[in-house]
């Protein structure tokens, strides 16, 4: 039997967990500092609360981190000494040093480290890089990436407002789109990028573009912002190649079109993610997919280097839009 | 008021004369161009006057003419065209140059007539309608702005394949100033210097050579950041990168991301998909407002009323600036300063 646990209760460890009941790994609980949400979680899914991560560590073959990003360091080290594998939430850490220091850490252990890049999984991202894979549009030479929400809210501790907690929108949120446009275009070469809170750290809310310059002479256009108004969620990606081109506006694939007088000025989530109606939920495909390479050695679509390669794309982008320069990668 | 067009090295040069026939206030004197078999095929198209030359044109003294050669040789028909005491419309990008930019300014003011650079977005309707918009506060401070002004390869612009009709001096570096950062990042420049009310003060710009290779010669992919004076940041992505057989030729299409929220505009929105066993790939039928005849009759109202014209000489120096900031951007790999 495989026995996971998931560190943290917020909304992707609640997200996780559901990934987990759809795969033949034992959920055994979770540790997390708001224990009412851990109850809600076990209720939910089975397992219990455990009290400290020792003692959750100690009962599992996995470890899925849920927590804000500045916890990651400490606790991946913790669970690499334990021998046990992991799943880490992106972005892998604060900086590259603790990156691939955590990296080292797992491969002397002996255990897998996966970063969760969720959005290698959602189907139109993975349909888009498969379509660009199989040659269809030629060689890419422009690729355009959009993901724009709103503020996170959440009630207490907003951890994502945070820059030494959560490294701030770039890091948080465009590193997703880092990510896939090192998935489509490969290395990243250099990184210029222009943000609100880049020159103005105190500004009430932040929106950036990053272009990204890849060693393949691929240029990407990454636009990323906690500035909508709530509850509105964009995502766009359009890859143009030399053979073609791949084009999916914001909302152009939307099959549910509701105009509810009841919703109006309803509930908005703590945090925004994004969604179409489908069988399977990507996180749920991404966890079962994570499962099948720590229980069966599958190779992982996304692996810890692409993580750390993803954070160091979007800390040079921080750096650039700090500092007015354009930065190459081996800078940061 | 009696127009006169020189040179048809540039497709809008038949926009314009579309645009100019339906005015009833308008006589089209005529075209020259230096390509006499082109001069024939569209004075017999449009059923219009060819002179044997641009000074046989300018002998009729025009009130006004259309400046619509290739962007390197505005200047020599500028000075011809202020000499002769005529106000000019010239297209856009004003020069190749720097030195020619300035120069076509300085020529018309020492002149004294009128001098309008060809920037029809400004009377998009939908472009317009942002303009109202930000002028009246609804969006607060402007934190940036995402745009695309892409398109396909030039050579897939013509209707007609006569060879006299093949405008390939767009992708030659000399004739057209560069590539697709040349052809398209003017547009969204000055609409944005516009909006913003504001100068821009940096350019960082990216180009590649992937899409059409070994096709041309110049930049056929780009992206290009614009810092202006007042905080705001704003991408352009001026690739060609839409394919022959896409339903429309390109567009020009912008989100404004806000202090007030979100502003999305899509200047050539306005179609229907039609799909004809004829053509046998989907096309859109573009049923929007004409901003080239928007622009012409601000062009014919400012010469009547002797005031000046809505777009300066000056506004498409400041475009021209740009440009040659984001070409030594791409060389240097850093952003350069304006002004």
């Amino acid at each position: 039997m495989f026995k996971v646990g998931i560190l943290g209760a917020g909304s992707m460890g609640m997200t996780h967990a559901t990934g987990w009941a759809q795969t033949p790994a034992h959920f055994v609980g979770v540790h997390a500092l708001d224990a009412e949400r851990a109850a809600a979680m076990v209720a939910q899914h089975g397992g219990h609360t455990y009290d400290s991560l020792d003692a959750l560590l100690a009962d599992v073959d996995l470890i899925d981190i849920c927590t804000p990003t500045h916890l990651h360091h400490e606790m991946v080290l913790q669970a690499a000494a334990a021998g046990k594998h992991i799943i880490c939430e992106k972005p892998l850490a604060l900086n590259a040093a603790q990156g691939a220091e955590m990296i080292d850490a797992c491969r002397r252990a002996g255990i897998t480290l996966l970063v969760a890049h969720v959005v290698r999984f959602f189907p139109e991202y993975a349909g888009a890089q498969a379509i660009v894979s199989r040659g269809d549009i030629g060689d890419v030479a422009v690729i355009r990436l959009t993901r724009c929400s709103y503020q996170p809210r959440l009630a207490a501790d907003n951890w994502f407002l945070d820059p030494a907690k959560s490294g701030g929108m770039m890091l948080d949120l465009m590193i997703h789109d880092f990510d896939y446009a090192r998935w489509i275009a490969g290395e990243v070469e250099s990184v210029y990028a222009r943000s609100v809170r880049g020159r103005q750290p105190n500004a009430p809310e932040d929106y950036g573009i990053a272009i990204l310059r890849h060693t393949s002479g691929a240029i990407s256009n990454v636009e990323g912002g906690w500035a909508y108004p709530p509850p509105m969620f964009r995502t766009a990606l359009e890859i143009a190649g030399s053979a073609g081109l791949i084009e999916h506006p914001a909302g152009s694939s939307m099959p549910l079109s509701l105009h509810l007088k009841a919703t109006a000025g309803g509930d908005v989530d703590a945090v925004g993610i994004p969604g179409s109606p489908l069988d399977e939920s990507p996180y749920t495909t991404e966890i079962k997919h994570f499962y099948e390479v720590i229980a069966h050695g599958v190779t992982p679509r996304v692996s810890a280097e692409d993580g750390l390669a993803a954070l160091r794309i979007a800390l040079a982008a921080r750096q650039s839009a700090q500092t007015g320069r354009a930065v190459r990668i081996e800078e940061v | 008021m009696r127009i006169g067009i020189l040179s048809f090295a540039h497709l809008h040069a038949e926009a314009y004369l579309g645009a100019l026939q339906t005015m009833s206030d308008v006589e089209v004197i005529g075209l020259a161009d230096e390509n006499v078999e082109r001069g024939r095929h569209f004075a017999g198209q449009f059923g219009v006057r060819q002179f044997a030359d641009y000074n046989a044109l300018l002998s009729e003294r025009p009130d006004a003419v259309i400046i619509t050669s290739e962007n390197a040789r505005h200047l020599p028909l500028v000075r011809m065209a202020a000499d002769a005491g005529a106000a000019i419309l010239c297209e856009k990008p004003l020069a190749t140059t720097l030195d020619d930019a300035r120069a076509i300014v300085e020529v018309c003011h020492a002149a004294g007539v009128s001098l309008m650079t060809a920037f029809p977005m400004r009377f998009s309707t939908p472009a317009v309608e942002i303009k109202k918009l930000i002028d009246g506060g609804g969006l607060g401070h402007i934190y940036g702005c995402n745009a695309t002004n892409q398109g396909s390869l030039p050579e897939f612009h013509q209707s007609e394949h006569l060879p006299f009709l093949k405008r390939d001096w767009f992708t030659d570096p000399l004739l057209a100033g560069g590539g697709a950062v040349a052809d398209h990042v003017v547009h969204l420049a000055d609409l944005l210097r516009w909006y913003l009310a504001s100068e821009i003060s940096e350019v960082y710009a990216v180009t590649n050579q992937i899409l059409h290779k070994g096709k041309v010669q110049v930049e056929t992919g780009g992206l290009i950041m614009l810092s202006f004076a007042n905080g705001t940041f704003a991408s352009i992505d001026c690739s060609w990168s839409k394919p022959a057989y896409y339903p429309t030729w390109g567009g020009l299409a912008l989100e404004l991301v806000a202090e007030k929220g979100l502003a999305t505009m899509d200047a050539y929105r306005q179609v229907m998909t039609v799909y004809s066993d004829r053509v046998g790939r989907p096309q859109y039928a573009y049923w929007g407002s004409d901003a080239n005849a928007g622009m012409l009759r601000d062009f014919i109202a400012a010469v009547n009323d002797k005031r000046a014209p809505a777009v300066s000489g000056e506004d498409g120096l400041r475009a021209v600036e740009v440009v040659l900031a984001a070409y030594e951007s791409a060389r240097t790999g850093q952003p350069v300063s304006l002004g």
